[in-house]
């Protein structure tokens, strides 16, 4: 089968000057909203206290922790943003992201022990939830630093109890054990209740010579009399006893390694932890990429930064996507599936480092003339029509069935709408894309280039494929919401509108919660709130598209749960006929 | 030989990238065209010289009008 991969169609070609001088404004655009993107970025890294000030207490920050941990190079962070309950002090003070571990990849979590000790604090549960789901999808092991100082207490009642609680990661631990997924822990500080479940549900623990894991903390042990009210005499009781704790707190490394043995290692350095971990790497499953690589490693025959050209920030402007694609895959090779038949899909084959994946992707602009074949309007890029998506279907299915997994870039406005297209069954044929997407065990990766919109954000790889999605990356373009804000505000006041005038009223006041509404969508739409609300697991640069492609390329090949011999893959057969 | 270069569909000339004399490649963006709440850029379908533009940003046009003319 080298042949197939080896000798394929090249995508793009390289930018002229004068393209580069007329887009020179839309380039900038986007580079300054990159700018704030990550200068939002690095303030969710500040929260807390200073690195000097922990560092002063002998210990490392969970930043520095992180870069002992992982290969130079390798961190592609995740949910730099996510902050669902809206805290105002920090986000939801864990860190995580893929990174490659001593050659192996691995999805990696730590507590900010910046901020109150590594508290799990509103919002958190569901961060860990989603990492753990990747940790499944992409059947990884999770690797946690574990510095929990348990609930911050002052707002239990968010996170604590409840179906997707802060408990819950104990119970999806549990269950990535039992698909064989293993869970290291590298254990640091003082982690009671909630925390010494998060250091005792992994699967192997490596711990720090001064941490402790306990069923309570010293907090709890001292202050367990509770007489219905607090007064003078019992706040003096209160402090004898925690100080007495406070010097002896339970469930040290005396007892967790020399009696329970729950600790398997222990070490007297907080880098040394971090270093056996690293080498306990090498003893989990994983393939060697060779194994099922179709050609070599190469980047992309066209610079990255050409992105910033091509991809107008202007998201009524259309370009071409094969140019996309060109600065983003192996050699800017690609197989195309279909290329007569719906054209307002990409459908292909395309390499990251030598590994074979399904690519899928919205073009943009005018569509040839007579399509779509049952309307009698043009078709225009970004919809999807009936061709396009049985394609769609297709190309799926196939993918299944080679075991190749699915990265989707998304830019779409929605399905086309109307009688015409209800006779053209797209709603059924929507559906059933979800139920071809449903019907796969691949991992899939989106990237939502510029619009996510309408049924068809859902139906292109959306985050509603929970099985399948295991994340989605936004850009500093990208727009997510059920129709434009223009659009929502016609569906929304228009009747009003003809009541008001109808009865002799001002329209004013309509017109402007038509404004308002407009905002509100643009506002609720954006990349940080995207990010922010998780409708994003992370928003990159352009440039940093292609570095999250390998991440996940290589993870989704790095310990397969099914595969197809090379020599038996159909969907390359079928392009070429 | 003079080729025309016509609108693909109908719309609304957003802004014209090219002047009389000018030099083209073949799939040069030479015209912005607003249809169908989109900008969509129309291309050049062979190299050439730009003879004459037939049209101005603000315009509408129909499908297949003359947009220019190449050499």
């Amino acid at each position: 089968m080298h042949k197939y991969f080896k000798n394929m169609d090249v995508l793009g070609k390289p930018l002229r000057d004068k393209v580069r001088d007329r887009n020179r404004d839309s380039a900038e655009a986007l580079q300054k909203q990159e700018a704030e993107i990550r200068q939002a970025k690095d303030q969710t890294r500040q929260f807390g206290l200073s690195a000097e000030k922990i560092n002063s207490r002998g210990q490392l920050t969970i930043w520095q922790r992180l870069e002992i941990l992982v290969d130079e190079g390798t961190w592609r962070p995740l949910h730099t943003l996510y902050n669902p309950a809206d805290n105002s002090d920090c986000t939801t003070n864990v860190v995580d992201g893929l990174a490659k571990i001593n050659g192996r990849w691995a999805v990696v979590i730590g507590f900010d022990n910046k901020y109150l000790a590594g508290a799990w604090v509103p919002g958190q549960p569901e961060n860990i939830l989603r990492v753990t789901d990747l940790a499944k999808r992409l059947n990884l092991p999770l690797i946690w630093v574990v510095n929990c100082s348990g609930v911050k207490l002052p707002e239990q009642e968010k996170f604590y109890a409840g179906r997707r609680c802060s408990g819950t990661t104990f119970y999806r631990h549990a269950e990535l054990e039992q698909m064989g997924i293993p869970i290291l822990a590298g254990i640091y500080g003082t982690n009671p209740a909630g925390g010494g479940y998060q250091a005792a549900s992994p699967t192997i623990l490596f711990a720090h010579q001064n941490c402790n894991i306990a069923v309570g903390g010293a907090g709890i042990v001292s202050g367990m009399s509770p007489r219905g009210y607090f007064d003078t005499e019992s706040a003096q009781e209160l402090i004898d006893a925690a100080q007495k704790h406070q010097a002896s707190p339970p469930g040290t490394v005396d007892i967790h390694c020399d009696e329970t043995g729950f600790f398997r290692f222990v070490f007297d350095k907080e880098e040394e932890v971090l270093a056996a971990m690293r080498e306990y790497m090498k003893k989990l499953p994983a393939y060697d990429l060779d194994f099922f690589r179709v050609d070599d490693p190469q980047k992309p025959a066209l610079p990255a930064d050409d992105l910033y050209t091509l991809l107008p920030a202007n998201p009524r402007r259309t370009y071409v996507f094969e140019e996309i694609l060109g600065r983003l895959v192996d050699a800017s090779h690609h197989m195309e599936f279909r290329p007569d038949y719906g054209p307002e899909v990409y459908t292909g084959i395309v390499k990251i480092n030598g590994l074979a994946f399904g690519c899928i992707g919205n073009r943009q602009g005018l569509l040839p003339k007579g399509y779509p074949e049952y309307a009698d309007y043009p078709g225009i890029g970004g919809k999807l029509y009936r061709q396009g998506l049985i394609k769609m279907n297709e190309f799926v299915t196939l993918c299944a069935r080679d075991r190749l997994p699915v990265i989707w870039f998304q830019d779409t406005s929605g399905v086309d709408v109307g009688n015409q297209a209800e006779k053209a069954e797209l709603l059924g044929l929507g559906q059933s894309l979800i139920y071809s997407i449903q019907q796969t065990d691949l991992p899939m990766m989106l990237v939502t280039l510029r619009k996510g919109s309408a049924a068809a954000h859902y139906l292109l790889g959306g985050p509603t494929a929970n099985r399948q999605n295991a994340f989605t990356l936004g850009t500093a373009a990208t727009e997510i919401y059920v129709m434009h804000g223009e659009t929502a505000a016609v569906a929304a006041y228009t009747r009003r509108l003809i009541k008001d005038q109808q009865a002799g009223k001002p329209l004013d006041p309509t017109i402007e919660k038509m404004n308002q509404l407009v905002e509100k969508y643009h506002e609720t739409s954006r990349p940080l709130f995207c990010a922010k609300t998780g409708l994003l697991d992370e928003v990159a640069d352009l440039n940093e598209i292609r570095g999250y492609l390998e991440a996940f390329a290589e993870s989704a090949y790095q310990n397969p749960r099914s595969i197809c011999p090379q020599h038996n893959m159909i969907l390359p057969r079928i392009i070429r006929g | 030989m003079a080729a025309q270069i016509k609108a693909p569909l109908a719309g609304k000339v957003i802004s014209v990238l090219v002047s009389p004399g000018e030099t083209v490649e073949e799939d040069d963006e030479i015209l912005i065209l607003e249809a169908m709440k989109m900008e969509t850029s129309v291309y050049a379908l062979a190299g050439g010289t730009i003879a004459e533009i037939k049209i101005q940003p603000g315009d509408n046009v129909g499908e297949d009008d003359v947009l220019m003319t190449l050499e």
